[in-house]
């Protein structure tokens, strides 16, 4: 398929080559096979159960802490294979941060779920600087005014919409060059979506954004690129636009038309 | 009328009038157009309740009134010359007609008192059949009642949902009744101790000697009854033990719930499960005859001498006993802390191990905190491992080599065998064992604030 010309003119971040996952017996993904642009929002679109979760955690590994999870092929990240034998997963997910379906901060207060990430990498060698890092990391994930008077307190005192975007500050905290987002607004109301999609808008100037999504609206929303998975198996991958106008499957075309999903 | 026969009785009735119940209101569903408000077993239900409720309270009520009925009623038959000629009291002489027997009395017995164990059987019969046909009457009365209330404006089912919870209400009001029983009757006795005994000396005094005088010439008569030995022994025990089944139990929670395989966690798990159901008898002369000797030997190696009954094998052995306590009860929180925070953990590049430090044990933390407070009042209330391998010694020492004894360890020793109950030295273990459950009690108050606050913190 030919990309439009703004996609040409991108560097390739993440390269998915054959990628096939099997959950013991049963295949889940079937030979995934396509680009990531650098400092783009790529949506994965799809009916439930068709596979995109799954791939999106191919991504970072984090299949690994499955035990019956098996991946085959190869994912490229800036032209290194993620699954290489030499390849530490502890580092890679430093490198490619993630937010979760279900806002999960972690027990702890709002400075901490942040300084977190930072703390355990030992990116800070001073508790000034730490704190610069969590400052700097709330006001990107655009929380800071919100909870500058309340750091201390835990993060789980906070609204969902906000849990979420302490998760988002959370994972920029350790400046990961991508960002891996499985539903992230699916648990949140509509007002505290529109202010994540913000976010998603802003962050994408300085980090590759790949955002799984049940929401046809957001993936037309937020993403420049979008594929879309049934089964399994990726369909269709383009430019937004593209797929959203003019899709070239009719199985696409069901899916974003309300046929099937 | 006898007891079985009585109940056998009401469960005949009870029987029908369920069927009864049911049967009519199925009747009465089937004969007109008009449902009734309720399922038709509601009804039948609603008439075993109006059966079982009086005749279980009538029981309570016979229970707790037969004897003062039966007392009064002797008391007032036997004559007062016999009352006045009998040593010891008119309590004295109901107890000892009671424990005449009447087939085959005592050669040499006195026949008027014969005459009144006869006559108290006789009534004891009587007041028996007079309750047990009374809860009959009344019950079926009201059972009777209650099947006649059938009827289309009836809602049996609210009415039966009601009387369940007033049943749960009752059973949760008995929990709360005995421990207030105990702690009355703990305090009455505490009480007579103290006044022979000043609470001072009692709770500061820092020798511990349970000595009474049987008569007034007796060589060393005087008893000290400082408690302090015996609660710095119980510190140290359960310290010792808890220094044991802390980390042990801890560590082998954290290996099952986070690093074992889900084949070796169904081994390790039931294996270690197994430690808690090994009687402390056996703990005890595990600790007795294998660990004290042990440590002896091993201080002896290096020239030093210590006692085979100590502190530190006690304490050693109770650790171990308390260690599946807390791996049991700390890997079932740790595996409960949802699989969303690890992953949230593991996606920021944590290792495992950091995952588990910083993000699974501080979720788990209260959990953790209340096993760990189980544990404690466990180790505080064991006296079997005690008596067998720390001793009877009430030693103020902190030396864990030494001989110590504990406050439940002491509370044995004043009760067992023959005993006066007006002495100090009986009456002191009552005193112990308010001021023990004070300890235990604050210790838990404590224990539920400090879960309390982390609960806050955490969810």
């Amino acid at each position: 398929m030919k990309k439009s010309g703004n996609l040409m003119s991108s560097k390739i971040k993440i390269s998915s080559k054959d990628v096939s996952v099997f959950y013991s017996q049963n295949k889940a993904l079937n030979n995934i096979t396509f680009d990531i642009d650098e400092k783009k929002v790529t949506s994965l679109i799809g009916p439930s159960g068709c596979g995109k979760s799954t791939f999106l955690r191919c991504l970072n590994r984090m299949n690994d802490t499955i035990d019956i999870c098996k991946v085959k092929g190869k994912v490229l990240i800036d032209n290194e294979d993620i699954y290489a034998p030499n390849v530490d997963p502890v580092l890679l997910r430093a490198r490619v941060g993630m937010v979760f379906q279900k806002p999960n901060p972690f027990p702890k207060s709002i400075f901490d779920n942040v300084a977190y990430g930072p703390s355990i990498h030992g990116l800070a060698s001073s508790k000034d600087e730490l704190e610069n890092i969590v400052l700097t990391s709330l006001q990107r994930a655009g929380l800071y005014k919100e909870v500058k008077n309340r750091l201390s307190e835990t993060g789980t005192s906070l609204s969902g919409g906000q849990q979420q975007r302490l998760c988002i500050a959370r994972a920029i905290a350790v400046s990961p060059e991508i960002i891996l987002m499985d539903e992230p607004c699916s648990a949140l109301d509509p007002i505290a979506t529109a202010i994540v999609e913000e976010l998603i808008d802003e962050l994408v100037k300085n980090y590759t954004i790949v955002i799984v999504t049940h929401s046809m609206q957001q993936a037309a929303r937020v993403s420049q690129n979008t594929a879309f998975f049934h089964m399994g198996n990726l369909i269709e991958f383009g430019s937004t636009q593209k797929i959203f106008s003019t899709p070239q499957f009719k199985q696409t075309q069901d899916y974003i038309t309300g046929k099937i999903g | 009328m006898g007891f079985w026969s009585f109940s056998v009785f009401i469960l005949i009735i009870a029987i029908s009038a369920y069927w009864y119940g049911n049967t009519k209101a199925l009747r009465l569903n089937s004969n007109s157009i008009e449902k009734l408000p309720s399922l038709p077993k509601y009804y039948g239900n609603y008439a075993l309740i109006w059966l079982i409720f009086p005749c279980l309270l009538g029981v309570f009520l016979w229970i707790t009134l037969n004897t003062y009925i039966l007392d009064t009623i002797l008391i007032n038959h036997l004559p007062k010359e016999l009352e006045n000629s009998f040593a010891g009291g008119i309590n004295m002489l109901v107890d000892r007609v009671k424990t005449i027997n009447i087939d085959n009395p005592f050669p040499g017995t006195n026949p008027e008192l014969i005459d009144a164990a006869i006559f108290l059987e006789n009534k004891s019969n009587e007041v028996r059949a007079y309750f047990l046909w009374g809860i009959i009457s009344i019950s079926v009365l009201l059972c009777f009642v209650s099947l006649k209330k059938i009827s289309f404006k009836f809602k049996a089912r609210q009415a039966v949902e009601k009387s369940n919870v007033t049943l749960l209400i009752l059973c949760s009001i008995v929990a709360i009744i005995t421990t207030v029983g105990i702690v009355f009757s703990l305090i009455f006795e505490a009480m007579r101790f103290f006044d022979q005994v000043s609470i001072f000396d009692f709770l500061f005094g820092l020798s511990w000697s349970p000595q009474m005088a049987i008569r007034e010439d007796q060589v060393a008569s005087q008893g000290s009854f400082g408690a302090i030995p015996l609660f710095t022994g119980t510190l140290l025990i359960t310290l010792i033990a808890m220094l044991v089944a802390i980390p042990v139990g801890l560590a082998s929670a954290i290996y099952l719930a986070e690093y074992s395989s889900s084949t070796t966690r169904s081994i390790i798990k039931p294996l270690l499960e197994i430690l808690a159901g090994v009687p402390t008898v056996v703990y005890g002369f595990f600790a007795a005859i294998t660990v004290g000797p042990f440590f002896r030997e091993f201080a002896d190696f290096f020239g030093f001498n210590i006692a085979s009954e100590s502190a530190i094998a006690a304490g050693g052995v109770m650790g171990i006993m308390i260690i599946p306590f807390i791996s049991s009860l700390s890997d079932d929180v740790i595996s409960a802390v949802p699989q969303s925070l690890r992953d949230g953990s593991y996606a920021m590049g944590a290792t495992h191990s950091e995952t588990i430090k910083r993000v699974v044990l501080p979720a788990a933390l209260p959990g953790i905190v209340g096993a760990i407070l189980l544990a404690v009042s466990r180790a505080i209330g064991e006296t079997m491992i005690v008596v067998m391998a720390a001793g009877i010694a009430a030693n103020l020492t902190s030396n864990p080599f030494e001989a110590v004894t504990t406050v439940t360890v002491q509370i044995v020793t004043l009760l067992v065998g023959d005993q006066e109950f007006d002495s100090a030295k009986t009456l002191a273990a009552f005193a112990l064992g308010i001021t023990l459950f004070c300890m235990t009690l604050f210790l838990n108050l404590y224990a539920l604030k400090i879960v309390q606050r982390y609960r806050e913190r955490y969810e």
